[in-house]
C-alpha cells in the first residue's frame, strides 16, 4: 500500500476543523424547532463568512458546499427537498458573496456580506419552493416573512462573524 | 456585553445596505400582506386542486395525503390544519388563516390551504 | 446599532394583520334570504345580537304571514265573514294605521288590501307556476275596490266595511321589520351594522373606515348592475319583475299587481329607492318603490314626488335606465356599455 503523497498544511487542518464546526452548527441548529419551516438563524454561515474573509472566496465555497452535503447526509436529508432547499440557497448565496468581495472594504464590513448573502439564500429557497415544491402563487404571503428574518439572522450573524475576526486579529 | 457592543462599529456601507434592506421588507410587507378577509378556501393535494370551499361555515375536513389523513377545520371565516400526520406539525403551528392570499402548507403530506378573497365590490346586494 | 434592532422589533408588531371584527349571519326568514352583518363588536355580542333579531324577524313572519294561518288570515277570514269585530294587536294596529297613511300618500298604488288579487295570480305560494287567471274573477276583484281605508280600528278591534279586503303585507312587513331591527340594534348600542331582508337594506354606521357599500341587482343577470354607498340610517329598497314572477306565452307576470287593472305591471324591469335617515325608512324603503314601479312612464316623478323620494332609479329595460338627478351622483355603474344608456330624469 502507497503512503499518501498529498501533503496537508497546517492551513488544511485549520480548514479541515473550520468545515467540522461549520458541519456541526449546522446540525446543532437542526435539532432545534423553528416557529416557521425555513425560518433558521443560520449560524454555520458565520463559519462561510470567516473563512471567506480569512481565505479567500474558493476556500469558502469548498467548506460551505462541503458542510451542506456533509450535514445533509448526518441528518439524513440527502436528495431530499430540504436538501434541495439548502443546497439552493447556498448555491444562490455563495454567488452573492463572489460578487460583493469586490466591494471596497473601507465602506463595507463582513455585515454587509453577511446581510446580502442571507437575502440570497432565501431568495435560493423561495425560488425552489416556488418553481418546483409549491408551483402557486401563494408563495408571496411567505415572502415578507421570510425577507425579515433574512434581514434579522443577517445583521446577527455578521454582528458574531466581524467580533470573530476582531478576536483573531 | 456593552464592551463587546461599543467595539462594533459599522461602516458607512454597511449602514446603506441595512437601510435599504429594512425600506425593501416594509414594502414587501406592505404590497404582499393583504388586509383583506378571505372569502373562499382552495385545497390542493401534490399540485392538485381537490376542493374550493367557502369560509363562511363550520365543518371538518377529512384530506388523506400520502402520509395519512389530516383534518381541515373551517370556522366563520377562519380555516385551520387541525390535525396532521406529519413529523413537524408546522402546518398545524401556522394557526387560523383568515386574510386573503395566506397559505398553509404541509409539505411532507403534500396539502396545501390556499385563501381567497371575496373581491367583491359591495357589503350587500340590494335585488 | 442597537436602535437598528429596535426599529426592526417594533416594525414587527405593526405589520401584524388583525382579523377584521365583522360578524356575519344569514337565515331564511320571511320566505327570503336574510343577511346580517356587524362590525366592530365582540363574537357573543354580534352573536346574541343577530340571534335576537332572527327570532324577532320569525316572529314577525308568523303573525304577519299573508297565506299561512297568522294573525292577518284571521283577521281577513273576519272581513269576508261580515263586520264583527275583531280584536287586533296594537302593533298591527298601528302597522294598519301607517300603511293606510301610505296608500293615500300613493294615490291608492301602495294598497295592501288586494291580497285577493295577489291570491288569484298564484302568488300566494312560495313557489308559482304559470297560471291562465280568470279575467272575470280579476274584473270582479278589481271593481270590488278593496282599500285599506275600509278598514276602521276602534278600541283594539277592526272590522272592514268591504268584505273584499284582504290584508297582504308582502310590501311592507320586510321594510317594517327593518325599523324594527334597527331600533333594536341601536338600544343594544351597536354602532355599525347592516341588515338585508330579501333584498331590502338598511345601514347603521359604516363598514370601518368607509360606508357600507350596496350592489344593486341586474334585472336579467347575476351581478350587480352598479353599487353606491350607504350612510348611515339609509335604506334602499327595490320593486323588480325579476324574483317573484312567472312566464306565460312569452309574457312575464310579475308579483307586482296594478290595483287599478288587477294585473301585474308590465314592461318594467326594476325601480330602487333610497330613502334618508327617519324613522320608518325602512318601511319607506319597501313601500315607496312600488307606486313608481306602478305608473305609467310620464306619471313616475310624480309618484316618486308623491312619496318624498329623491333618489330613485328605473330600469325600463338594460338600455333603457332613467335616474333622478341626486340618485344619478350616487351610483357608479358596473359596466360602462350600461351608463351609456342612463339618462337623468329632471324633476
Amino acid at each position: 500500500m502507497t503512503r499518501s503523497t498529498i501533503k496537508t498544511t497546517t492551513q488544511d487542518h485549520h480548514i479541515a476543523k473550520l468545515t467540522a464546526l461549520a458541519i456541526s452548527l449546522h446540525v446543532l441548529e437542526a435539532v432545534f424547532p423553528s416557529p416557521l419551516p425555513g425560518v433558521k438563524p443560520g449560524i454555520a454561515n458565520i463559519v462561510t463568512l470567516y473563512v471567506l474573509t480569512q481565505y479567500g472566496f474558493a476556500t469558502a465555497a469548498w467548506v460551505s458546499m462541503l458542510r451542506v452535503f456533509a450535514s445533509s447526509l448526518l441528518l439524513g436529508h440527502f436528495l431530499s427537498p430540504t436538501f434541495v432547499l439548502s443546497l439552493s440557497g447556498s448555491i444562490l448565496s455563495l454567488t452573492a458573496l463572489f460578487l460583493a468581495q469586490f466591494l471596497p472594504k473601507k465602506y463595507f464590513s463582513v455585515i454587509t456580506l453577511s446581510v446580502l448573502a442571507a437575502f440570497a439564500h432565501i431568495a435560493g429557497q423561495l425560488l425552489v419552493v416556488r418553481l418546483w415544491l409549491i408551483p402557486q402563487t401563494g408563495v408571496a404571503y411567505l415572502i415578507p416573512i421570510f425577507a425579515l428574518a433574512a434581514l434579522f439572522f443577517g445583521v446577527i450573524n455578521g454582528l458574531v462573524t466581524y467580533k470573530l475576526i476582531r478576536i483573531n486579529q | 456585553m456593552n464592551a463587546i457592543k461599543s467595539q462594533i462599529k459599522p461602516l458607512l456601507g454597511d449602514w446603506l445596505v441595512l437601510i435599504a434592506s429594512l425600506i425593501i421588507v416594509i414594502f414587501l410587507f406592505q404590497s404582499l400582506w393583504v388586509r383583506e378577509p378571505a372569502s373562499k378556501l382552495k385545497i390542493r393535494l401534490a399540485d392538485k386542486v381537490i376542493g374550493t370551499y367557502d369560509l363562511n361555515q363550520t365543518r371538518e375536513l377529512h384530506i388523506h395525503g400520502p402520509k395519512g389523513e389530516a383534518i381541515i377545520s373551517i370556522q366563520q371565516g377562519k380555516v385551520r390544519f387541525k390535525q396532521s400526520p406529519c413529523a413537524n406539525q408546522y402546518c398545524v403551528h401556522q394557526g387560523w388563516l383568515s386574510r386573503a392570499g395566506q397559505v398553509a402548507i404541509c409539505l411532507p403530506n403534500q396539502i396545501s390551504l390556499q385563501l381567497m378573497g371575496a373581491k367583491s365590490p359591495y357589503d350587500s346586494l340590494n335585488y | 446599532m442597537r436602535f437598528f434592532f429596535i426599529l426592526v422589533f417594533s416594525f414587527l408588531f405593526t405589520s401584524c394583520v388583525q382579523k377584521e371584527p365583522i360578524h356575519n349571519t344569514q337565515s331564511y326568514v320571511f320566505g327570503t334570504l336574510v343577511d346580517i352583518t356587524i362590525y366592530g363588536e365582540a363574537e357573543e355580542k354580534s352573536q346574541a345580537v343577530s340571534n335576537e333579531i332572527i327570532r324577532m324577524f320569525q316572529d314577525l313572519h308568523n303573525r304577519l304571514h299573508a297565506w299561512q294561518p297568522s294573525e292577518i288570515t284571521t283577521l281577513n277570514q273576519a272581513f269576508a265573514r261580515g263586520k264583527t269585530p275583531v280584536a287586533i294587536q296594537p302593533d298591527v294596529a298601528t302597522m294598519i294605521a301607517d300603511a293606510t297613511a301610505l296608500f293615500r300618500q300613493s294615490k291608492g298604488a301602495f294598497n295592501p288590501a288586494i291580497g285577493g288579487l295577489i291570491s288569484e295570480w298564484g302568488f300566494h305560494k312560495d313557489e308559482f307556476k304559470p297560471i291562465q287567471v280568470d279575467d272575470h274573477k280579476i274584473q270582479n276583484l278589481v271593481q270590488a275596490n278593496p282599500q285599506i281605508t275600509d278598514i276602521v280600528i276602534e278600541n283594539g278591534k277592526a272590522f272592514s266595511n268591504n268584505p273584499a279586503v284582504a290584508l297582504d303585507f308582502g310590501g311592507y312587513a320586510k321594510g317594517y321589520a327593518l325599523d324594527k331591527a334597527l331600533a333594536y340594534l341601536r338600544e343594544q348600542g351597536v354602532k355599525n351594522a347592516l341588515i338585508n331582508i330579501g333584498g331590502n337594506i338598511i345601514a347603521l354606521g359604516q363598514h370601518g373606515d368607509n360606508p357600507w357599500r350596496i350592489g344593486i341587482q341586474h334585472p336579467r343577470k347575476p351581478n350587480a348592475i352598479a353599487t353606491l354607498d350607504l350612510p348611515s340610517g339609509w335604506a334602499i329598497g327595490t320593486s323588480g319583475d325579476y324574483q317573484r314572477y312567472f312566464e306565460l306565452d312569452g309574457k312575464r307576470y310579475c308579483h307586482i299587481i296594478d290595483p287599478a287593472t288587477g294585473y301585474p305591471v308590465q314592461n318594467i324591469e326594476a325601480v330602487t329607492v333610497l330613502i334618508p335617515p327617519q324613522n320608518n325608512a325602512g318601511t319607506l324603503s319597501d313601500v315607496a318603490s312600488k307606486p313608481i314601479f306602478i305608473a305609467k312612464p310620464n306619471g313616475r316623478n310624480e309618484a316618486a314626488k308623491a312619496m318624498n323620494v329623491e333618489n330613485f332609479l328605473v330600469i325600463e329595460s338594460e338600455i333603457n335606465i332613467q335616474v333622478s338627478p341626486s340618485m344619478a351622483k350616487r351610483l357608479t355603474w358596473s359596466d360602462k356599455d350600461t351608463a351609456k344608456h342612463v339618462a337623468i330624469i329632471q324633476p
